[in-house]
């Protein structure tokens, strides 16, 4: 099966979602979605261009305060407010990836850690724009332009949803496979060699970061009208390890193997917490054991070691155990 | 309150603080040092070991026992998870490291939550420490005089230990050229272990040392990680002084940011942490850039 042909019947299979699943599940779908377009634009920085990031819940937060806030406070319709969100996102990333790509390795994830936990700490000060711990409430999902208003409903918002993740696939489909793409694969190897070949990896990288906040920030502006509030959660430390988990989980590298990874820890985490209080438990032993015996995700599982065809696979540059 | 007074009393504070988080960044910075992995579950180790204090208390009545106790059963934990996984990741990526510890910190979170309950643990300071004592005319928390100098020979005491002690040359060494190290008949697998325990069990000792202040409660994984790896970057990741530098960094702009910017206090940790890594991206006394 070919990727056009599996994503072309993937997105049969989730247009129709809505005729046949109960409202709850179509709900809990919505975020997976919306989730899985967060993970996926994670996979442009951790599975291309090995830049492990601890602070992507910025990105998602960042997204989801100024969408928020336009829908709040200008009346600006849906479809209008949430690129503008996606597009302040991406453009505040590159002021962060400005600093974060001066340190490299474990220093560049620590410094996101930095950067997502200011944004935090700001967030949690600033009352008038955030709501401080409260968040904001009642976000509306204004109609509009030219009095469109199918997507306040839940159906309607769900094709939105829908429409943006597919979209967001094949652009970055696209550009891992474009030369843009290639020289990411090229820092993900070997970075120095990449420097060397003549191309300012450092450049590079900035721009990824920003695609990457960019896409995060269309997750986090669809997820504010989604859930009709925003509050500092979205923006906390643990919710960009729980992105990477997904990542991870998924595959990384794959760009669909993080939405399937989203989709699963959406699900296990609701049947978990529906069976036990303690899913966090489960959750940890199911996520180390992913990374001890299954490091290529479920998307590696599920295709299968041997084919290379329509796969990339991550190859993690050893770090050799005596170095 | 006369202004002497004021920044005395204040810098106290300030080193207790830097005491409790220099507990937490040495362990992380020593591991970091030998094994190159960040252990995200350092916090986790850190509350363990305040949980642990507060049962030994209960048990043997006594927080000295405590003190000795929980940091030898938390290092006992730690050294067991490193047999168990972390040995197995040896020739993976450092994310691989990072997600398996973020994964033990969930773990450990509920299981605490599951053994020790919701409720935040009050942690009794010994009766001899409890008391209050008059710094130039302002009362001050015996207990907090206490931390500070608890930190101090604790730092002097892993100085001496790693520049004298046999297994401190062959940790020093470790952390120059593992493969040399092996290569000369030292199983550095070993001093990996113990060097994985000892980390924790300082995390463990931070965590009882913390518990009679912040009393034991599920919230102090978070902050204790956070804080501890602002403290091993701006330090510097692997480097010994560093973490004591870090460490006491960190809690002067706690303390001081608290009393002049409340407001700012939660942004001006990461906003230091920023500044120095623009200037000296391996950190202050970092070796790698």
């Amino acid at each position: 099966m070919n990727f056009s042909r599996g994503l072309a019947a993937a997105a049969c299979v989730l247009a129709l979602a809505p005729a046949a699943l109960p409202p709850y599940a179509m709900t809990l779908l919505t975020e997976a979605l919306i989730l899985g377009l967060f993970a996926m634009s994670l996979d442009l920085m951790v599975g291309y261009t090995r830049l492990l990031s601890f602070g992507h819940a910025a990105a998602y937060g960042l997204g989801a305060y100024t969408c928020g806030n336009l829908l709040l406070h200008t009346g600006m319709p849906l479809l209008f407010a949430v690129p503008l969100a996606a597009l302040f996102s991406g453009i505040v990333a590159i002021g962060v990836a400005w600093v974060c790509t001066l340190a490299s390795g474990v220093s560049f994830s620590m410094l996101t850690l930095a950067f997502a936990q200011l944004f935090y700490a700001v967030a949690f000060k600033w009352t008038t724009v955030t709501g401080a711990s409260d968040g904001l409430a009642g976000i509306p999902r204004s109609p509009g332009p030219f009095g469109i208003a199918i997507f306040a409903g839940k159906a309607g918002f769900y094709y939105l949803v829908l429409a943006c993740l597919l979209g967001s696939l094949l652009f970055c489909r696209m550009l891992v496979h474009s030369p843009f793409g290639e020289v990411l694969r090229g820092i993900r190897e070997n970075e120095a060699k990449t420097l060397s070949l003549g191309y300012n990896t450092r450049r590079y990288k900035i721009a990824v970061v920003a695609i990457a906040f960019a896409l995060g920030g269309l997750a986090g502006a669809l997820y504010a009208p989604f859930a009709g509030f925003a509050n500092t959660e979205l923006l906390f430390w643990l919710f960009s390890g729980q992105v990477l988990i997904m990542v991870i989980v998924g595959g990384a590298g794959t760009l669909v193997g993080p939405i399937i990874g989203a989709a699963f820890f959406m699900l296990v985490s609701n049947l978990l917490s529906s069976w036990t209080d303690s899913w966090a438990l489960f959750f940890g032993l199911i996520f180390i054991g992913f990374v001890l015996f299954a490091p290529q995700g479920i998307w590696g599982l599920l295709s299968g070691t041997g084919r290379a065809e329509g796969r990339e696979r991550v190859r993690w540059r050893f770090l050799k155990s005596t170095s | 309150m006369d202004f002497a007074a004021f920044l005395v009393t204040q810098c106290l504070n300030a080193l207790s603080q830097a005491a409790l988080l220099f507990f937490l960044g040495v362990g992380l910075t020593l591991i970091f040092g030998i094994m190159r992995i960040v252990n995200f579950a350092h916090g986790a180790f850190f509350m363990l070991g305040a949980y642990v204090g507060y049962s030994s208390v209960a048990i043997a009545g006594n927080f000295w026992a405590a003190l000795v106790l929980s940091p030898l059963l938390v290092g006992g934990f730690g050294i067991a998870f490193e047999l168990g996984v972390l040995r197995l990741l040896y020739r993976r990526d450092h994310s691989a490291f990072l997600m398996v510890t973020f994964g033990l910190t969930l773990i450990m979170g509920e299981a605490i939550r599951l053994i020790w309950g919701v409720n935040a643990l009050e942690v009794r300071a010994p009766p001899a420490l409890s008391g209050i004592v008059f710094i130039l005319d302002e009362p001050f928390p015996l207990y907090r005089l206490f931390l500070a100098a608890a930190g101090i020979v604790v730092a002097v005491a892993i100085w001496q230990f790693l520049e004298r002690t046999r297994l401190g040359l062959l940790i020093r060494a470790t952390s120059q050229n593992a493969e040399m190290v092996h290569a000369l008949g030292t199983d550095v697998r070993l001093v990996r272990s113990a060097v994985f325990g000892i980390g924790c069990g300082l995390a463990g000792i931070g965590g009882v040392l913390a518990a009679p202040l912040v009393t034991a409660s599920l919230a102090m994984a978070p902050t204790a990680v956070i804080d501890t790896f602002v403290i091993v970057i701006i330090g510097g990741m692997g480097s010994f002084l560093g973490s004591a530098l870090g460490a006491l960094l960190v809690a002067f702009v706690q303390v001081f940011g608290t009393y002049y910017f409340p407001d700012l206090a939660l942004a001006l940790m990461y906003l230091v942490m920023v500044m120095v890594l623009v200037i000296r991206p391996g950190g202050l006394l970092g070796k790698e850039a």
